[in-house]
């Protein structure tokens, strides 16, 4: 069986995928999944996750629309030039910002193969 | 877990639902974040309106937008507050459908005009942002969670509130006197949103003791008026007479006269008893009875035996 694995550094971290482990169950899946990817790593916490029980939905899927890939400029703060704005609203922004730079390139990557 | 222990370990994103935290501290977690979902969920209710009144398809748009995000806002907290074993999130959307839910004092107040929006939309969102900011350094992970993407949402909200109001404060003479009028209006309501500026709220010293809460009201009060005072004078708008706000230099501190202020009004917003808040209590929950027969079709599909994940 295959099981998935999903890492959390510390805390305060969001847990990550980091990649699957092949184990007879999930106590051995458990084990595998902390010599695997919690040895070298800094771990808090594991989440292994039986690879069957995950439900997908994929970008490709008929009817499916995700990841910002129709024109909804309006829907971003880069949209509207106000001037400065407080810390947390440049935060924000700065935030949207990154996100569509990681959109654009994951598009362009797959447009070259 | 016990309270001293708690109080030793507060600090930003220390505790999760795998944690065994003390009552007190899981009561107090679910009336803050109860209060911030419910106040997403009727923040959503006053901007709705002008989904149907926006002067252009791109206003239409966008407001739409931000009434989705609002609503998806409200959702994520209900999660994050659930997860403290307190209440269902059932629970605390029929709280608020009977007016037992509290929420921001700003959404007892209908918008009467697409002038008084960015009242909402600029100067109310952008008060609760800068309050936001500070949470995510709250102690419950979850909240801090769910405030990652308020966070990431947010920044649109208030920027395009603001371009909403340059629009109209550079545009005609009477755009610029409905503006000026509506910010007359809510500017007290604006004064309000961080309460009294003397609180003796004990359930404030105890929040900020467990980590929940990062920033004393008065000081987010002051960091609001500091970023957005300019912002208002810069669009020609005049703070009215009364209530009297004072800047002193030296202390870099905004003084506001709490005796202008209204505070019976307040506490009557603050029972839920002020009529037009009642109303807008009775219309959340008008919705929610329209829906829910939506709510009981998905509620009673029988659980089929496989997932259809595992099919293919
Ligand atoms: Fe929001
Ligand atoms: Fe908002």
């Amino acid at each position: 069986m295959i099981f998935e694995v999903f890492r959390q550094e510390t805390e305060s971290d969001y847990h990550e995928h980091v990649g699957n482990v092949h184990a007879p169950d999930e106590e051995m899946a458990r084990l595998f999944a902390q010599v695997m990817h919690a040895r070298r790593k800094p771990a808090n916490s594991l989440w292994v996750v039986p690879k069957e029980e995950i439900s997908e939905v994929d970008a490709d899927d008929p009817g499916v629309a995700m990841g910002g890939t129709t024109q909804k400029a309006y829907r971003w703060a880069t949209n509207y030039s106000t001037g400065r704005m407080a810390e947390e609203i440049e935060a924000s922004e700065a935030e949207q910002v990154e996100a569509e730079a990681r959109r654009r390139s994951t598009r362009s990557e797959g447009g070259d193969d | 877990m016990d309270l001293s222990t708690v109080k030793e370990r507060a600090g930003p994103r220390q505790f999760g639902p795998t944690d065994d935290m003390p009552r007190e501290y899981r009561e107090a977690a679910t009336r803050m974040i109860q209060f911030h979902a419910n106040s997403e969920i009727m923040g959503a209710y006053i901007e709705r309106p002008f989904v149907r009144q926006a002067p252009s398809l791109d206003r239409k748009l966008a407001v739409s937008a931000q009434v989705q995000d609002e609503i998806g806002h409200g959702q994520l907290l209900y999660r994050a507050a659930e997860n403290l074993g307190i209440k269902t999130r059932e629970e605390m959307l029929d709280e608020l459908a009977a007016g037992e839910g509290k929420f921001l004092n700003c959404f007892h107040y209908p918008l009467g005009n697409w002038y008084e929006l960015p009242m909402i939309m600029f100067f109310v969102d952008g008060a609760a942002m800068r309050r936001q900011a500070t949470l995510k350094r709250t102690s419950w992970e979850p909240y801090a969670h769910a405030i990652d993407k308020i966070c990431f949402e947010e920044g649109f909200h208030i920027k395009h509130g603001e371009d909403i109001l340059r629009e109209l404060a550079t545009g005609s003479r009477r755009d610029q006197e409905l503006l000026q009028r509506a910010f007359e209006k809510w500017w007290p309501r604006i004064l309000q949103f961080f309460g009294p500026t003397d609180d003796q709220s004990t359930h404030d010293d105890f929040s900020q003791e467990v980590g929940l809460k990062t920033m004393s009201n008065d000081d987010l009060r002051n960091a609001f008026l500091n970023a957005y005072l300019p912002k208002a004078e810069k669009y020609g708008l005049e703070p009215p007479e009364y209530p009297r706000v004072e800047y002193h230099e030296d202390r870099d501190h905004y003084e506001v006269y709490e005796e202008d202020l209204d505070w019976d009004e307040f506490f009557t917003v603050a029972r839920n008893e002020l009529p037009t808040g009642r109303g807008q209590i009775d219309k959340r929950r008008r919705s929610q009875d329209a829906v829910a027969w939506v709510r009981e079709a998905i509620e009673t599909t029988p659980a089929s035996g496989d997932t259809p994940a595992a099919a293919d």
